[in-house]
């Protein structure tokens, strides 16, 4: 049995993918209806429009699937990400427009570590430390702002966001790029085996010595960083940055990245199944639309299918619990150690 | 203490919880490949002793050798770069991940460096793993499927080839069979002679006394935070031990 190395592979290929599959089925489902019922959807222009329109949220779920797989989470991303925009078009009229990107990353880079260090000192759930972020950073883009848009941000702020080489908007391009970066971080590196270590058993990764408040504070962090590049690419895009930027994304990105497949309590989900859940919503919003359906209806849509994989992710889990169990009675009643009880279920 | 040849030797470790003495005045040697069983009834003390070892708890009073060397202020990691490891009843496994992950975290060997970003050589680590679940007695179908997934039997392997990466010294097992059916609990004790046999210290905490019977060399008793037997297994007997652990008078 020693030399089963191919079925680990093959084994570890399937475990974490029926989410994916199913999601690459109901993408696939979505784009049949929609070329039955709007062939004009299919354009290569249309794609890219539906593209942008998801890679700012889709930017912000790569960080939190990071941050969730850790078993920590950010709910003030949209209230970050609305600050950072506000901050970055503000600075630009002061300061050389690349300064003002670089700043307003950095900028976020640190209101996340800020939250993580909360999170860490008060030994609460995230959510609700989070949640005081959220309404304490809204509160403050008000108080900037004076609730007006920050508008007349000269133009080379503009060029990051609003360029589009081989004609493939910046955001998507950073989308991809970002995807793959952290899809890397994840499945090849220590960084990314400790992050799921500490999402599935925080005393167990500190028994076995990884500095887990270092890499924490680092996800938070990163997570902060990741949310100021979203935050500066729709500033600059926009050429504008108002008060109500990133109002509600926190639920959006959610979505996303627990419809992708992220457990919520941690240490299970990969990049490949966020992205798959980013295109799907991202074909839902527009395709409705394509079709004609009452806009109203989108939000249901989305809401009803993130219950549906999530239920159908329960039951199934539910029932592998049950086969598990069986064949521990099994086991103790033959009791034989080594038996390959793993291999059946 | 130079000449002292104990891996491990304690001298009156006296430990108080409020106005409860949890420990008083507990000595203890503990010799490379010897297994030593601390028995009791709840409350004796077992536990806060391993706690105390393992850098837990830190001692009220007594003194801690570790080789030559007499070590203060003990914490987890001390402890375990001090090659002291210890396998508890609810394991300390990431439940996410498969056994070869398990069993190298932390440990993990490289391919190479991207700046900060090291890149695990899954080869390798998996092939490590094995050896190592493979020299604790036991073999997987399957080294990435989450060891949630693994049976009772298999799981207590993974734990114990996870801290024999470290324990050079001393490794304790806190009820090691009370999850476990017949056939794995003679496993699992099989596997702790085993890992006797490399040389390194042992305790077991049992409450099985045919655990005891069937792998220590010797037994330890305790009774309200005291010792009331030190005794090869040889020396002694069940009537004894029993005694010794409910405090009750006993003559042979």
């Amino acid at each position: 049995m020693a030399d089963s190395i191919p079925k680990a592979r093959l084994t570890n290929l399937f475990q974490g993918s029926g989410r994916n599959i199913g999601l690459a089925l109901a993408l696939l489902l979505a784009l049949l209806i929609l070329a039955i019922f709007s062939p004009r959807y299919f354009s290569f222009a249309n794609f890219v429009v539906v593209a942008l329109q998801m890679s700012f949220i889709g930017i912000l779920a790569l960080g939190t699937a990071m941050l969730i797989i850790s078993g920590n989470v950010d709910l003030s991303i949209g209230a970050m990400y609305g600050l950072t925009a506000v901050v970055a078009a503000m600075l630009a009229k002061i300061v050389p427009s690349p300064l003002a990107l670089l700043a307003g990353i950095l900028f976020a880079g640190t209101l996340g570590l800020l939250n993580g260090a909360m999170v860490w000192r008060v030994k609460l759930s995230p959510i609700i430390i989070t949640l005081g972020s959220l309404t304490a950073l809204r509160g403050v883009i008000l108080l900037t702002t004076n609730g007006a848009a920050v508008r007349g941000v000269p133009e080379p702020f503009t060029i990051l966001g609003q360029a589009r080489p081989f004609d493939v908007p910046m955001p998507v391009w950073l989308l991809f790029g970002l995807a793959f970066i952290i899809h890397f971080v994840l499945s090849k590196t220590t960084f990314g085996r400790y992050f799921y270590a500490i999402g599935g058993n925080r005393e167990a990764s500190e028994a076995a010595g990884i500095r887990v408040r270092n890499l924490v504070l680092g996800a938070f962090a990163i997570n902060g960083l990741i949310v100021g590049l979203s935050a500066v690419l729709a500033a600059s895009r926009y050429g504008t940055a108002s008060p109500s930027f990133g109002v509600g994304f926190e639920f959006d990105v959610i979505t996303a990245v627990i419809l992708g497949g992220v457990r919520f309590t941690g240490g299970e989900g990969n990049i490949l199944g966020v992205m798959l859940a980013v295109a799907l919503l991202g074909v839902i919003n527009s395709g409705l639309v394509s079709l004609g359906v009452n806009p109203f209806w989108t939000e249901v849509v989305k809401g009803v299918a993130l219950i549906v994989a999530v239920g159908l992710d329960q039951i199934t889990h539910e029932q592998r619990q049950r086969r598990r169990t069986q064949l521990a009675m099994q086991e103790r009643s033959r009791g034989e150690p080594g038996t390959p009880a793993g291999s059946h279920i | 203490m130079t000449e002292n040849t104990a891996l491990v030797h304690c001298v009156g470790i006296t430990k108080y919880f409020g106005g409860v003495q949890a420990l008083d005045n507990f000595s203890i040697d503990l010799h490379p490949g010897e297994i030593v069983a601390l028995v009791g009834d709840n409350g004796a003390g077992k536990s806060t002793f391993v706690k105390i070892l393992s850098g837990i708890y830190p001692p009220d009073d007594g003194e801690i050798w570790i080789g030559d060397e007499q070590v203060e202020n003990l914490n987890p990691g001390r402890a375990r770069t001090l090659g002291i490891e210890t396998v508890y009843q609810h394991l300390s496994l990431a439940d996410n991940l498969g056994a070869a992950a398990n069993v190298m975290l932390g440990q993990e060997p490289l391919r190479f460096r991207i700046g900060p970003l090291r890149v695990i050589d899954e080869k390798q680590a998996l092939a490590e793993a094995q050896r190592r679940i493979g020299e604790v007695g036991a073999s997987l179908d399957d080294y990435a499927i989450p060891v949630r997934t693994l049976s009772g039997g298999q799981r207590q392997a993974v734990a114990i080839a996870r801290a024999l990466v470290k324990a050079n010294r001393l490794i304790m097992f806190d009820e090691p069979t009370a999850a476990l059916g017949v056939r794995q609990t003679k496993a699992a004790l099989d596997l702790i002679q085993r890992v006797a046999g490399q040389g390194v210290a042992v305790i077991i905490i049992s409450h099985n006394l045919d655990d005891v019977f069937a792998v220590a060399d010797r037994v330890v008793a305790l009774r309200q935070g005291q010792t009331t037997l030190d005794s090869p297994l040889a020396g002694t007997d069940r009537e004894e031990i029993v005694a010794c652990m409910m405090g009750l008078s006993f003559q042979r």
